[in-house]
């Protein structure tokens, strides 16, 4: 069925003006409106003004309608709309409301009586200025939800831009005092001045390095081992700084290696973002220059060790001297070598080459020093109270043991290995004569110097076989200790006390072994002159035995 | 050069085109704080500039702010030390005593505008108000459309024009806009002032209601 038509120059009366003006005022008002069921309502409430009919409603595109039957009609009638059948109505229709954003629904009206063509004229306006509104209206919200969009994606942008900078400002700053050997203090004063917050940075101990910014604590507080060690763990397994406290920390840990922390004291927790942003930036740069300080010692002591090497296997003395000049170090001061040995409570290397170094540095008795194995090597250059020495690597060392041969005065580049070899020498004989923990002086070794310089080592073993020969077969073969117990009974001066208690042996077994020496040698121990010869004997046997190591 | 709606009858509105008539009900509708003054302001300041009585009732709670750019070209502190400008918010003049009552609201009228007229002898006035406290659930409001009717009554008492502005952003019901439709005489939108035709005499208006 098609729409009522209307012939308009003859029908355009003064009521139909009126109402047309009413149509226009209620299209302008429709445009302005702001969503759609004001756009309904207002199509809803006019149609009764317009026509004698009732508005049977509004069926949206795909909404429900309750009546099959009108869907269907609804559906057969489609974008022109037009009449329809509902029960108890003598006349029906469906106005298409839609424009140019598509189609939207229609306006259903009903009348007992057919309204005239001027009504009917009148309703498809409204439904036509119904759809033109609620067309503007899709339109307008499909731009806001644009508008909406790009808003979101600009403040997005302008988010990660501000990030950006910041970072980027952060970096700058950090970057300019890594290049300017600031050090320490310098990142902890540029992530203060970044965050506004108190900067401490701690070694992984947790011993202040640097501080910048208000109410430095003093003493400033230090965490158990225990606790600084969990501490660490927690900040290692998390990508981000993590809250102690009124504390934030980030480490510098450059392939895993702890060396630093870096810490915003923040009681309030009124960092936010970008101070840890700033954090992390000085942790990164705080991993570089401890690496790069570190990186720098290792060298050096690389340096050191392979001069102090050159220095004990012969060196060329001009390169060594000039190797020495560039480490700052003056070689041609008088020297000793010392050899160094002993261990803490735990057998470590590196702890006891540690603690000799820094009670050298203390003594001082100098700073050219090599680890040998368990041994260290220290070229002191002072004449420096040994036994001193001695004492401070063993407080270094929290107890333990500690013991020092030294090596005869170095002159010249070229006596270094010569002191080397005394120094070792003493070592070995301390050992071999099982001498306390003590300081050996080649020097001060006596007789044995004497043993030691003898050119014709022959005639040395063949006075210890003559006096002590039979004594060292018998050992030999039956597994005994006859020459050890007659070296510490001479030693001691022929107290069976002494003797006894150095050999950690009874008083009787004590005598039954010196009956033995006595039968074995057939020599009378109470003959001075035979007592002289047999501790000579004993030591040449100490003797030969370190110089042969 | 501003002419006086008391010689001439008609009623510069500040708007390009736009001109009232002595005794209009206007009903404006606008979007938005910026679209309300952009009908405001131009409207006060053509009626000051004029030497009218001017009574600004905003429910914007703050005024100054939104009179503020009448600053630029007009001493308003002068204006309103010498009476020519009446600034009220909507609770000292709509809800005075927390709720709505048509007739107290007329009286209101009554008072401003006649004792502007006739003891401060000012020869126009123009009342504004912007009527989005009748959204709040205070007792009363649901008066609303009677009191617009029966304010068509009181115009022609005096010479005046009242401007209402009615947020569409602010009022959604469509229900609600042909009453006010029904019983503003004017309809200022996008930038027209029209006659409206939906307009319904108060007698008729209100007989229908009861």
């Amino acid at each position: 069925m098609s729409a009522p038509e209307l012939d308009l120059p003859h029908q355009l009366g003064r009521g139909l003006l009126s109402t047309m003006r009413s149509l226009l005022v209620l299209g302008q008002l429709m445009t302005e409106s702001t969503g759609e069921q004001q756009i309904l309502d207002l199509t809803v409430t006019a149609v009764p003004s317009l026509a004698r009919c009732q508005v049977i409603g509004i069926q949206r595109v795909g909404g429900a309608t309750g009546s099959p039957e009108l869907e269907a009609q609804l559906g057969l009638v489609g974008v022109t709309g037009g009449r329809i059948e509902l029960p108890d109505a003598a006349w029906s229709w469906a106005y298409p409301l839609g424009g140019l954003a598509g189609h939207f629904g229609h306006l259903v009206v009903a009348a007992d009586v057919e309204p005239t063509t001027e009504e009917q004229f009148l309703l498809r306006a409204l439904a036509q200025q119904s759809g033109a509104a609620l067309s503007n209206q899709h339109l307008h919200a499909q731009e806001r939800t644009t508008a909406a969009e790009l808003s979101a994606v600009n403040e997005r942008l302008r988010g990660t831009v501000g990030a950006l900078q910041r970072s980027m400002e952060i970096h700058g700053r950090l970057t300019a005092v890594a290049v300017s050997g600031e050090g320490r203090d310098g990142i902890a004063r540029a992530v203060h001045e970044l965050t506004g917050l108190p900067v401490a940075i701690e070694d992984r101990y947790g011993n202040l390095g640097a501080w910048a910014g208000p109410n430095r604590p003093d003493p400033y507080p230090k965490d158990s081992p225990s606790r600084r060690e969990q501490l660490l763990r927690s900040a290692s397994r998390s990508i981000r700084p993590i809250r102690d406290g009124g504390r934030l920390l980030a480490l510098a840990h450059p392939q895993g290696d702890i060396l630093g922390v870096i810490v915003l004291v923040d009681p309030a927790g009124i960092a936010g973002e970008h101070e840890l942003m700033a954090l992390e930036h000085g942790a990164t740069i705080l991993a570089m220059e401890l690496a790069r300080v570190r990186s720098l010692a290792e060298s050096e002591l690389r340096i050191r060790r392979d001069l102090v090497d050159e220095l004990l296997a012969g060196a060329d003395e001009e390169s060594t001297l000039t190797r020495a000049i560039a480490l700052g170090y003056d070689l041609q001061r008088p020297h000793r070598v010392l050899v160094i040995e002993g261990h803490g409570r735990a057998k470590d290397n590196d702890a006891f080459f540690q603690a000799v170094r820094h009670a050298a540095r203390e003594e001082p008795a100098g700073t050219l020093l090599v680890a040998r194995g368990p041994q260290v090597v220290l070229l002191a250059d002072c004449e420096a109270d040994w036994e001193s020495l001695r004492n401070a690597i063993l407080r270094e060392l929290g107890g333990g043991r500690a013991r020092i041969g030294v090596g005869e005065r170095c002159d010249r580049l070229a006596d270094f290995p010569r002191s080397y070899r005394q120094a070792r020498l003493a070592m070995r004989l301390l050992a071999a004569a099982e001498w306390d923990d003590r300081v050996v002086r080649f020097d001060d070794l006596g007789v044995y110097r004497l043993l030691i310089g003898n050119e014709d080592l022959g005639e040395v073993e063949r006075f210890v076989q003559r006096w002590i020969g039979s004594l060292l077969a018998y050992d030999q073969q039956r597994g005994a200790d006859l020459v050890r117990t007659l070296s510490h009974y001479l030693d001691r001066g022929g107290s069976y006390e002494a003797t006894a208690a150095a050999l950690i042996v009874h008083r009787n077994t004590l005598k039954y072994r010196l009956q033995r020496i006595r039968q074995i040698t057939g020599l009378d121990l109470a003959d001075p002159e035979i007592c002289f010869n047999l501790a000579l004997a004993t030591r040449a046997w100490h003797t030969l035995s370190a110089l042969r190591g | 050069m501003t002419t006086p709606a008391t010689t001439s009858g008609f009623v510069a509105m500040g708007l390009p085109g736009v001109t009232a008539r002595r005794c209009d009900h206007i009903c404006a509708f606008y979007r938005g704080p910026d679209q309300r003054d952009a009908v405001l302001l131009p409207f006060l300041r053509e009626g000051i500039l004029a030497g009218d009585k001017c009574i600004c009732v905003m429910d914007d709670p703050d005024t100054d702010r939104v009179i503020g750019p009448l600053s630029d070209t007009l001493d308003i502190e002068l204006s309103m030390r010498n009476g020519q400008l009446d600034l009220l918010g909507s609770d000292t003049a709509y809800l005075p005593n927390g709720y709505f009552a048509v007739d107290e609201m007329l009286e209101f009228w009554e008072r401003g505008v006649g004792d502007a007229v006739q003891q401060a002898g000012f020869g126009f006035v123009r009342a504004v108000g912007e009527m989005t406290w009748a959204l709040r659930d205070l007792p009363g409001v649901q008066h609303l459309v009677t009191y617009e009717a029966r304010l068509n009554r009181f115009l022609p008492r005096y010479p005046q024009v009242i401007l209402c502005l009615y947020d569409l952003e602010r009022f959604t019901d469509g229900q609600v806009l042909i009453e006010l439709l029904r019983t503003h005489p004017k309809v200022l939108l996008s930038g027209q002032l029209l006659d409206n035709p939906w307009y319904t005499e108060p007698s008729e208006y209100l007989s229908d209601l009861t």
